[in-house]
């Protein structure tokens, strides 16, 4: 909990800031242990999906990389070992909440026409949680899939203030904007709530936080702003009304748009003010500030924040994009000055492979901080990672070619006995992500039979009688 | 018409080279104008299937585009593709260096016919186009609250970045709603009417500002808007919401056994602390003032050391680069010394204490443009504040209904609080308002589906404002649209002309060039700080100023866009000044100098370009060629073929020694693959490698002698910045074309299709015969039927959607 404790944690950097803070108090202390702010009695079953994309595959996704099971470890089953050179090697400690699912293919991401070819690093993050192919186009006109965790928001969301949460760490004005014909929302968005409706993430955790507990110095003043905001949108609607009938008929679809969010705002602020009215006293913590300059501090600051949203049942699902295709960000904490994309290209000389190697398992490694977070922070009867389903994976597969096979895919937590964790699942050859993706869906609580491009389901749990041989694993 | 006339006049010439008639084939779509058939000369297809159709044919699809008995003459029948043909022939990049070529008059011939042809066709129906309504981004969002309240706030602070499509940020296709983004304006609403009113019953809080890593504290370096003979510092703009006591507190880093050092806190440039820190070892230092005075409302907080070093400072690192702030790591450079002075890291306004009300500040000022003295005047003074308001935030002529909604918050507002905090709801309503952040756009009535349309003046005078100003139109503007009077011809060029004449009109610099040009990109390379340890945060920002200046003076002088690549001047101050090399530029402020030589001519001499276009620790031509033709002619190489590693981002050294970058370029253009597109950008770009990563001038790269000798792919020998220039300047149309395609799409927040082409042809044979002067390319823009007309249709899809995008695969279809 960086933010919340004091002032010395980030002195050792400068840190971006632009907004305000103040110093912060102690989170835990404001919720006593075993007190959620969830009322218990309404509690229904629900697992929490949490899903974070890696932007550029992994060295593992080399032939070369593979060999030495830079990623995915020789054996399967619980028989498997993060070797010192693993990416993976940092999660060590939290092995029991680890399930490695390896050899799965994100193919919606490869070109299927002459013109998509070359446009990966514009294609992948459409894919990842959608597993289908987006329609390459600059226009309005943008089409691909609905989203898994928009799946799960639909579905064990609608009761909570914010049905989904969307956060990212890179910043998206790159010069020119998109390359090869594809949009930007593509390239920027993980969560599509339609196929046609991409989701903006949010990058500043202040932001991220006054989403989940409105902006105000007390609760007073806190309650005073939903209030004016409340009438304010009933407003909006009698506003809209009178606008719409000078408007052409693509904006009017447009303003109808804006009134179904209109109404899920007032939806939400009405959920915040009964469960204000439930007469239970409770503190906020107060705001963090600006952009950290350090990934480290702000990978921290946003994992705090998502599992305060969770622990406070703000939402239960959550997507995170921690980078962008084709980012030249450095991380010189890692053991090399490369910029990430530049790494990537290793060229498959083993070095090189190796300095990639080095800045994915520093990235991986910030999972540790989530994942003990997570575990430390009781939820009723277990801990927030028992009852969490995190997806964590990247996909492109080998970045040096800008392949989308054997891509990297981990599911974190124990999603409330969905996953065992301990567990190396090697799939075979040409299982689609989506195949995961559909048992994952199934074991917290969806009727799923398909999903993109799947083509059945891929077991994630320990077969009786153990996997038959090595090499082919569900 | 004008662009009739004009064609005509080219048809002309092509009648003579090319001669007689050729019969007429199937009508697809539009109609085919009679002289063009007549004209048809049956040789420019026949040079299509001689010269083009050997790579651009179905089987081998070089480009994806398949030529095949293409006719030049029918080009409007195919638009989409003979615009493309259009760049590429204008560039002179096609047929390819090495290709067989036919004679230049014929391939002058190929590409006017199919313009010629084109423009006419679109001179009986021209598409105006159609897109659904912009939305205030992020930029917008704070030029709008600047004007209107007189507050500078940071957007990005409430509102989701904004998705950039093409080059700019402003593009309606990409302005995606949601309710992240619904929520987000409600939320600057709430918080900026605060900020503007004041709060006389603030309570005491802490606001903490952290220094970004990229301000330079080193011994030498004054910051902007601290006062003289200061280093480093920090400046922040601060919300005070009520008169009364603050504290300030900082926090500082390294330093240590560094002695005394002053530390002077000013507030509005006045000085207000000042105070003694001395580092005993310890890493990290608070100090704090005692309660200070100052007045509510927005203010500039500086915080600075006193400069003491007058001479040579061994400090070599800037405080510069990520490796700076991550982690453990950032400790070591002040272990080893490397940069001993405290920098200051943080600052920290805790107040107010004991609260005495509010009193003028400018944004009050802004707002209230009455006060009532007693209970009786109070609700006719809110309604003058709430019409007046909702006037200019609104950007139109408001009627009774617009003043009665926010006036019903106005009374919530009273109710609760009084008159103060009844306006304050009645802004907060305002700000919140559909009118406010959405650029709605009016349907005239009686328009039938399909039919084009003017838009009404009132949009017609916000389009023109947020083109050239980045925000809402003022009074005069809004007075004249009003009036209706903006729909004529002379009334709208002189509005063109007094908003270029004003000085917001220096959003073009800064806000529809830089994008134009992706200055944003010069704060993502961080120039390794071993390499150029002489770099600063300052220095790049100072980079960015230096090509907005030049362009704003382009628009101020009202000279040719050409300026861009042939000013024998910049803009500097002494600290870039130093930085190229100039000698008696002292002092922060920027002006106007003269190059000391040849070897710098406009935007391609200028820091910002060459930063942006080169890797963190070396040049890249294959970048700078990339962007050359991709920024400036509008004719980007094609994308590398798949599972071809990128070349900029592989190995660079070979048998433990660094290669140069020619012998890195000798190399991979042994491969005939990657050759086909490199020679035409890798000698553009080999031709500026004498500007190393930050844009100085160097001879050497690793000690070894610089060859930048390369051939530009019409056959022209290119060595130097100034040969480059020479060969771009042959090709004005590609040039100006492009400038005009990205002026017109900025101004009319939709991508430029191919149907605007001969919109923008026109643009451009205006501006010609203006000296391509910059009012000439505005007034173009303006005066377009993209700019003034909207065609009404039920979807904002393409009139002509590619038919191919159907057969898409989908998941589903798999």
């Amino acid at each position: 909990m960086n933010f919340l404790t004091g002032k010395h944690i980030s002195r050792r950097s400068f840190v971006r800031g632009m907004g305000t803070t103040v110093a912060l108090p102690f989170l835990d202390a404001m919720v006593p242990a075993g007190r959620s702010w969830h009322d218990p009695t309404r509690e229904r079953r629900f697992t929490r999906l949490l899903c974070i994309e890696e932007s550029m595959g992994c060295a593992g996704g080399s032939e070369w990389g593979d060999a030495r099971n830079l990623f995915a470890p020789a054996g399967v089953g619980r028989d498997f070992e993060l070797g010192v050179d693993s990416q993976l090697r940092p999660l060590e400690a939290y092995r029991e909440y680890l399930t490695i699912v390896s050899n799965t293919d994100c193919r919606m991401a490869e070109p299927y026409r002459a013109e998509e070819i070359g446009g990966d690093h514009d294609r992948s993050t459409a894919v990842f949680l959608t597993q289908a192919h987006p329609k390459q186009t600059q226009g309005s006109d943008i089409f691909l899939g609905t989203s898994l965790d928009q799946l799960h928001a639909r579905r064990f969301g609608a009761g909570t203030a914010l049905p989904s949460l969307e956060m990212c760490i890179e910043g998206i004005d790159r010069g020119g904007g998109c390359a090869y014909n594809y949009h930007c929302a593509y390239t920027t968005s993980l969560a599509w709530a339609s196929p046609t409706q991409p989701l903006p993430a949010i990058r500043e955790p202040r932001a991220v936080f006054e989403r989940l507990f409105g902006a105000g110095d007390t609760e007073a003043d806190r309650a005073a702003r939903r209030r004016t905001n409340s009438s304010v949108l009933d407003w909006i609607v009698e506003e809209v009304g009178r606008l719409q009938a000078s408007l052409g008929a693509v904006d009017r679809t447009a303003m109808d748009e804006y009134l179904t969010y209109v109404r899920e705002l007032e939806r939400r602020i009405q959920l915040v003010e009964e469960r204000n009215s439930s007469g239970r006293e409770r503190e906020m913590p107060e705001a963090p500030s600006g952009i950290p300059d350090s990934f480290e501090e702000h990978m921290q600051l946003m994992f705090d924040l998502q599992v305060l949203a969770f622990q406070t049942d703000m939402t239960r699902v959550i997507s995170f994009k921690t980078g962008f295709d084709q980012s030249n960000r450095t991380f010189p904490d890692s053991g090399t000055t490369k910029s990430i994309h530049g790494a990537s290209h290793h060229g498959n000389v083993p070095a090189d492979i190796m300095d990639f190697n080095r800045i994915n398992t520093y990235r991986t490694g910030q999972l540790a901080y989530l994942l003990e977070r997570m575990k430390s922070t009781m939820d009723g009867d277990g801990s927030l990672l028992d009852k969490t389903a995190i997806v964590w994976g990247s996909p492109m597969g080998d970045p040096n070619l800008h392949n989308h096979r054997r891509c990297p895919l981990l599911l974190l937590g124990k999603a409330n006995g969905a996953l065992e964790g301990n567990l190396h699942i090697r799939a075979p050859k040409g299982t689609p992500m989506a195949n995961a993706f559909v048992s994952l869906m199934q074991g917290i609580g969806h009727d799923m039979k398909s999903f993109g491009d799947s083509t059945g389901t891929l077991a994630l749990s320990y077969p009786r009688g153990g996997f038959s041989t090595t090499g082919s694993g569900a | 018409m004008r662009t009739y006339v004009a064609s005509a006049g080219l048809l002309g010439i092509v009648l003579t080279l090319v001669g007689p008639i050729v019969g007429g084939g199937p009508r697809t779509r539009s109609p085919v104008p009679t002289s063009i058939l007549e004209a048809g000369p049956p040789e420019l297809a026949d040079v299509v299937g001689t010269y083009c159709v050997r790579c651009h044919n179905e089987r081998r699809m070089t480009g994806n585009l398949d030529l095949a008995g293409f006719d030049p003459a029918r080009a409007h029948e195919s638009a989409a593709v003979a615009e493309k043909m259009i760049v590429k022939l204008r560039a002179g990049m096609m047929p390819p260096p090495g290709a067989r070529r036919p004679a230049a008059d014929t391939l002058r011939t190929l590409v006017e016919t199919m313009e010629a042809v084109i423009d006419e066709a679109a001179a009986t129906d021209p598409e105006p186009g159609v897109r659904r309504f912009q939305r205030l981004n992020r930029a917008e969002y704070e030029r709008v609250i600047r004007e209107l309240l007189g507050l500078e706030v940071d957007a990005g602070r409430w509102l989701p970045a904004d998705t950039y499509l093409g080059n700019f940020d402003n593009l309606s296709a990409a302005q995606g709603l949601s309710p992240t983004l619904l929520e987000a304006y409600l939320r600057a609403a709430t918080e900026i009417s605060r900020i503007a009113v004041g709060e006389p019953g603030a309570v005491t809080k802490s606001v903490k500002y952290t220094n970004p890593i990229e301000v330079s504290q080193h011994a030498w370096d004054h910051l902007e808007g601290t006062p003289y003979g200061t280093r480093g510092g920090m400046v922040v703009t601060h919300d005070f919401p009520a008169d009364g006591s603050y504290v300030f507190s900082f926090e500082t880093l390294f330093g240590q056994g560094t002695g005394f050092e002053d530390l002077d806190l000013s507030v509005d440039g006045d000085g207000v602390a000042r105070l003694q820190l001395e580092h005993n070892g310890d890493r990290n230092v608070e100090i704090r003032t005692e309660p200070i005075f100052v007045r509510a409302g927005q203010r500039s907080v500086a915080a600075a050391f006193v400069r003491k070093i007058e001479g040579p400072y061994e400090d070599r690192l800037s405080p510069f680069g990520w490796s700076f702030v991550g982690g453990e790591d950032a400790q070591q450079w002040a272990d080893y010394g490397i940069t001993a002075l405290p920098h200051l890291a943080d600052l920290m306004v805790t107040g107010p204490i004991e609260p005495l009300g509010v009193s003028a500040s400018t944004s009050r000022r802004k707002i209230f443009s009455c006060y009532p003295e007693t209970s009786a005047e109070e609700r006719t003074c809110a309604e003058e504040i709430v019409a007046d308001l909702a006037t200019r935030a609104y950007r139109r002529h408001v009627g009774e209904e617009d003043v009665a909604g926010p006036m019903r918050f106005y009374e919530q507002g009273y109710a609760d609080g009084g008159f103060e905090v009844g306006i304050r709801t009645a802004l907060q309503a305002i700000l919140a308002s559909p009118s406010f952040v959405f650029r709605l756009e009016q349907l005239p009535p009686d328009v039938e589906e399909g039919e084009r349309f003017r838009i009404a003046d009132a949009d017609l005078a916000s389009r023109l404002s947020f083109f050239l100003w980045g925000m809402g139109p003022d009074e005069e503007l809004r007075t004249i649209a009003a009036a209706g009077k903006l729909s004529d011809d002379d009334a709208l060029e002189r509005q063109v002309r007094r908003m270029l004449a004003d000085p917001r009109s220096e959003a073009l610099a800064t806000r529809f060039a830089s994008q134009w040009l992706r200055l944003q990109d010069v704060k993502k390379n961080q120039p390794e700080l071993w390499l150029y340890p002489d770099f600063s945060g300052q220095l790049g920002d100072d980079m960015v100023r230096e090509t907005q200046l030049l362009f704003d003076h382009l628009v101020r002088e009202d000279a040719s866009v050409l300026e861009l690549f042939t000013a024998d001047y910049t803009f500097v101050n002494e600290r870039l000044a130093a930085h190229y090399g100039f000698t008696g530029v002292t002092g922060s402020e920027f002006r106007r100098v003269s190059y000391p030589d040849e070897t710098r001519r406009g935007v391609l001499g200028h820091g910002s370009v060459l930063l942006l276009t080169s890797m963190s620790a070396r040049t890249s031509p294959v970048l700078r060629g990339k962007w050359v033709m991709e920024v400036l002619m509008g004719a980007p190489p094609p994308p590398p073929p798949p599972n071809v590693p990128n070349f900029e981002e592989t190995a660079s050294a070979s048998e433990g020694r660094r290669l140069t970058t020619r012998e890195r370029m000798e190399l991979h253009r042994a491969n005939p693959t990657c050759n086909a597109c490199h020679r035409l950008m890798d000698p553009i770009g080999l031709a500026l490698d004498n500007f190393d990563v930050v844009g100085r001038w160097r001879v050497r790269e690793d000690g070894m002698p610089l060859d930048t000798r390369g051939t530009f792919y019409d056959g022209t020998e290119l060595t130097t910045p100034a040969d480059l220039n020479g060969v771009l300047l042959e090709r004005p149309i590609s040039l100006t074309r492009n400038f005009a395609a990205n002026l017109l799409a900025y101004a009319i927040g939709r991508r430029v299709e191919y149907y605007d082409q001969p919109a923008v042809r026109a643009i451009v044979r205006d501006a010609a015969e203006d000296d391509y002067r910059m009012s000439a390319f505005v007034l173009g823009v303006v005066r377009s039927d993209a700019f003034r007309m909207m065609r009404a249709r039920t979807t904002a899809q393409e009139p002509d959607a590619d038919p191919l995008e159907s057969l898409v695969p989908r998941s589903e279809e798999r």
